[in-house]
């Protein structure tokens, strides 16, 4: 019993919590006057159907493909470079370690709006900008790592290091140790960080924006100014381009993450 | 050379090593904008000279400027304002949720993928959304509260100078409470069962177990959270913008949103850089707290 | 003899065209038209008359726009044409950064300068020369629902025509029960709030350069009124005009204050009879005044093709006589429009032109135009008086004009 009554107050949480969600939707549904019709409806009136012509008109499966790219470049380089760092930063204590530890905490304290001039500036010089969905991969891989570094680092805190030690005294190498114990055992810390690393870069607009001069190689983001103007704000076409942003990530997430959370319940630690 | 190889595999060398790729890389990458934002601080820099370092060096002329304008210290209040709200309550909505969803009850896991979605969506979509939410005329949170007869009349959440940097902080924790939910969830999750029970047999109370057992086991994941989100809450950017633009009257205007505006609205970068340099300065000493507070984890 | 020379002339001509058609100069263009306005429209349209010339068009937010170009420029990146706002053209041409197109034009078959309206040919003007060629030009009126009017015992064929007349029909169009204001306009801190206050200072005698005066005060007393009063929106003081003109066009404003822009929208979802007025006057008898907006077509100074961009920068201009109907701007040269669509708008807009006066131009001018906006919000926030928020302003724009 009592476990209903908290499905059923997790569910109204849940509800509160994503009604701007819904909103969005049912902005994507109104006609453009209804949007500003006070007091504001509940449910479309005249349900428009854009979606179809959105997709098409902006191009979007190329606009996501691009992100998509993006996103994955981002997430597998930061994995490879953060993970045995994270490691390390975890398991040594000397002041070195606090030292870097600090360092790389400081390397992402500006804004990506604030950062991108001078890195415009730097890969213009590198010639970087010549391939420039790399030039992005990399400019955000620099931006989120510190980030991966910071959030894996507490997993690994978390896992016991007698388990290390074990395997150690048992005769195995820091190499083997590492990719044989320490990555198993934090690999739902690692893969719930590389989504949440994932998501970020999906949604990177700032260098994006910047460092892409061709249309074709643009990101969905930056695809979605186009529905902005200085004169003219279509927000229809924009809660209904972001609802086709949103809606397959969401639903992919939703089930992965029923497979992250039942790993992580059911871990090796219990 | 065999010595190296040795030193890979079982000495220092490979912390070293792990831990260089990632060094190298971010100095490559991070530190060089960093270090170009400090010395155009120092300069006059005009938008057509940002890309030679040859500028008219002044000092701290810029810094001068900064501090001596009227508006310096709203905006420090105000960013003030900003950082604390936003972080105490994303970590507290977020800690009570991660707690709430860790329980045992169907459809836990579900619900709680559901909050993800605060985090795929760009802000820039997410500052449009509350714009309508909260707008004055026809918006519906006043809807809702006016027919549930909360308020009286009208907010002007947007508007009224009041209250505009309380509705995009509202709008900023809505945004933060995903990431400290489920960080903090994948924490919970790694506290052994057995310690609770250990507890629950000498007869430790629920709150008592929380504060005994889950806030020092969580203390790893509590310290990265609450200082990434700091960094986070000041890098927060396009929501300011799509929301208030740091107006009216600059009433909701923060440091980054200044240093922006001063860079890119007028083009006095060097005087934007000044910004960004103080709100580094700021970022060390969270820095420096977290590294501290990092010493005394626990690990079991 | 005669006949192989033509051959020969013919033969070299197909050669020629034949090259110039496997390799065709491609301009790159930056724009801040959405893929459904004008440069997108035309694209195809151009590329078909200029096989030799191809468009690759990109985007950029407006906000974005100077920025970008700047750092683009700085880094040799630049685009060959490119939009630029009105006010911005001095920033960039004082620079040396836009191509000189004044031999182009005494040139040019298309292009006469002497069509070009006073007030458009001053935005792209500077030391003497031109840097660009407007687009069009917009200019602001004030829209009117004429079934409200009816309704509230207003006289839809008389619109008001000086500010206490806009008060008092503001008023008696407010209804709250109904959630109608009487009037939207924007006030928002960005140039648009500029864009919006200026004809206002200078109908009662100021200008950007002089503020400070007994007609800003006015202004800004009257606008803090309309706000104070709730017969505007307090959300105006972050609006954007189009964002106000929603407003109107959904039933809950009897009068906003925009410009030619707004048509296609409107025609599409006012339900209900809408009119134009001019901008009404501080009295009988004073000096009419409007803003003067859209941008225009500017070379970089560095494109490295600079003929095939006049190309299309004239063929651009040609469209001229097209540009209310398809695009929604007005004509910024003397051009015959045929058959306007609204053609009272038209009307109200074309006479409107007559009065709409450029902003600066002024090298600096987002800092000129962002002090006119802090005072606009500062006093309509009661932060400070209209009196002593003008005289900030006045401190601020003195100091960019160097006095």
């Amino acid at each position: 019993m009592k476990r209903y009554v908290l499905f059923l107050i997790g569910l109204t949480i849940t509800a509160v919590y994503l009604f701007p969600l819904y909103w969005m939707y049912l902005t994507a549904f109104k006609g453009s006057s209804e949007i500003f019709q006070y007091p504001p409806s509940f449910w479309p009136s005249d349900p428009q159907w854009n979606f179809l012509q959105v997709w098409k008109e902006r191009d979007m499966g190329r606009y996501i493909w691009n992100s998509l790219l993006i996103a994955v470049g981002v997430t597998v380089l930061v994995t490879l470079l953060g993970t045995g760092c994270a490691y390390v930063l975890a398991r040594v204590r000397n002041i070195w370690m606090d030292m870097a530890l600090f360092a790389i905490l400081m390397m992402q304290v500006l804004p990506s709006s604030l950062m991108v001039t001078p890195i415009f500036v730097a890969f213009n010089q590198l010639g970087l900008l010549a391939s420039p969905r790399l030039a992005v991969i990399l400019a955000q891989t620099a931006k989120v790592l510190p980030l991966y570094i910071v959030l894996c680092r507490a997993t690994f805190v978390q896992v016991p290091r007698e388990l290390e030690d074990a395997a150690l005294v048992d005769g195995s190498s820091r190499v083997g140790a590492f990719f044989n114990i320490m990555l198993p055992l934090a690999r739902n810390g690692i893969l719930v960080t590389s989504v949440l690393i994932f998501l970020q870069s999906f949604g990177e607009y700032v260098y994006a924006r910047s460092l892409i001069a061709k249309n074709e190689l643009q990101t969905a983001t930056v695809g979605l100014q186009t529905f902005m103007g200085p004169n003219a704000n279509d927000w229809n076409g924009i809660m209904t381009y972001a609802a086709i942003y949103v809606t397959p990530i969401l639903i992919v997430f939703m089930l992965l993450q029923r497979r992250i959370v039942s790993g992580l319940t059911a871990g090796a630690l219990k | 050379m065999q010595s190296i190889i040795r030193t890979i595999r079982d000495g220092s060398g490979f912390d070293i090593l792990l831990l260089g790729f990632a060094l190298v890389y971010l100095v490559t990458f991070s530190a060089f904008p960093i270090i170009y934002n400090i010395v155009m601080s120092l300069q006059t820099v005009d938008m057509f000279t940002i890309a030679s370092f040859s500028r008219p060096f002044v000092g701290l002329q810029n810094y001068y400027n900064i501090l001596s304008q009227p508006i310096a210290s709203l905006v420090f209040w105000n960013t003030v304002k900003f950082v604390v709200l936003s972080i105490v309550f994303q970590l507290s909505i977020g800690f009570g949720l991660a707690l709430f969803f860790n329980q045992d009850f169907p459809g836990a896991t579900y619900l709680r993928g559901l909050f993800l979605a605060g985090w795929i969506m760009p802000a820039l979509v997410v500052g449009a959304i509350w714009k309508w939410l909260l707008a004055g005329d026809f918006g519906v949170i006043n809807h809702i509260l006016m027919s549930l007869g909360i308020t009286e009349g009208r907010i002007f959440w947007l508007s009224d100078p009041d209250i505009a940097l309380y509705a995009v902080i509202i709008a900023n924790v809505w945004l933060g409470i995903p990431f400290n939910m489920i960080l903090l969830s994948v924490g919970l999750a790694s506290i052994p069962r057995d310690v609770y029970e250990a507890a629950e047999l000498d007869g430790a109370g629920p709150f008592e177990r929380f504060r005994s057992i889950t806030l020092p086991l969580m203390r790893a994941q509590l310290g990265a959270v609450i200082s990434l989100g700091i960094i986070f809450t000041l890098q927060q950017f396009d929501l300011i913008a799509a929301l208030t633009q740091g107006g009216p009257a600059d009433s909701s205007n923060v440091a980054q949103y200044w240093s922006w505006q001063l860079s890119f609205q007028t083009y006095e970068i060097s005087l934007g850089s000044a910004v960004s340099v103080m709100m580094i300065l700021f970022v060390i000493v969270v820095a420096a707290i977290y590294v501290r507070s990092t010493r005394h984890e626990h690990s079991y | 003899m005669k006949r192989i020379a033509s051959w020969i002339a013919g033969a070299a001509a197909l050669f020629s065209a034949a090259t110039a058609q496997a390799e065709p100069v491609t301009l790159e263009i930056w724009t801040i038209d959405r893929p459904d306005q004008y440069i997108y429209l035309v694209k195809d349209e151009f590329e078909k008359e200029h096989p030799d010339i191809k468009l690759n068009l990109k985007t950029v937010q407006f906000r974005d726009m100077v920025n970008d170009l700047a750092r683009a420029m700085a880094t040799g990146e630049g685009p060959d044409v490119t939009y630029i706002d009105n006010p911005e053209v001095a920033l960039f041409a004082s620079r040396g950064l836009l191509l000189d197109l004044t031999p182009m034009i005494e040139e040019s078959k298309i292009i006469k300068k002497e069509d070009i309206f006073p007030g458009p040919l001053a935005s792209v003007t500077w030391d003497d020369k031109i840097y660009g060629i407007p687009r069009g030009a917009n200019t602001i009126a004030l829209y009117y629902n004429a079934d409200m009017f009816k309704a509230k015992g207003l006289d839809p064929d008389k619109p008001p025509r000086t500010w206490d007349e806009l008060y008092d029909a503001a008023k008696k169009l407010t209804d709250p029960a109904k959630n109608v204001y009487g009037l939207a306009f924007s006030a928002v801190a960005t140039e648009e709030g500029t864009f919006q206050f200026l004809p206002w200072l200078q109908m009662t005698g100021g200008d950007y350069n002089k503020v400070d005066t007994d007609g800003g005060v006015k202004v800004l007393e009257f606008w803090g009124k309309l706000i104070d009063e709730k017969l505007a929106s307090p959300d105006t003081l972050i609006r954007s005009q189009y964002d106000s003109t929603a407003t109107f066009n959904a039933g809950n404003a009897a009068m906003a204050i925009s410009g030619p822009w707004e048509m296609p929208r409107m025609a599409r979802e006012a339900k209900f009879e809408y009119r134009a007025a001019l901008l009404p006057i501080p009295q009988e008898g004073a000096a009419r005044a409007s803003a003067l907006g859209e941008g225009d077509n500017v070379i970089l100074a560095n494109s490295k093709h600079p003929k095939e961009a006049f190309v299309l920068i004239e063929w651009l201009y040609s469209k001229m006589p097209e540009v209310w109907n398809r695009f929604g701007f007005l004509p910024a040269s003397k051009v015959k429009v045929d058959n306007p669509q609204w053609p009272e708008i038209y009307a109200v807009f074309e006479e409107s032109m007559k009065y709409a006066r450029n902003r600066g131009p002024h090298p600096e001018w987002p800092k000129i135009s962002k002090a006119v906006y802090t005072a606009i919000q500062s006093s309509l926030t009661h932060r400070s008086e209209p009196k002593a928020a003008l005289g900030a302003a006045q401190k601020q724009i003195d100091g960019v004009l160097g006095r």
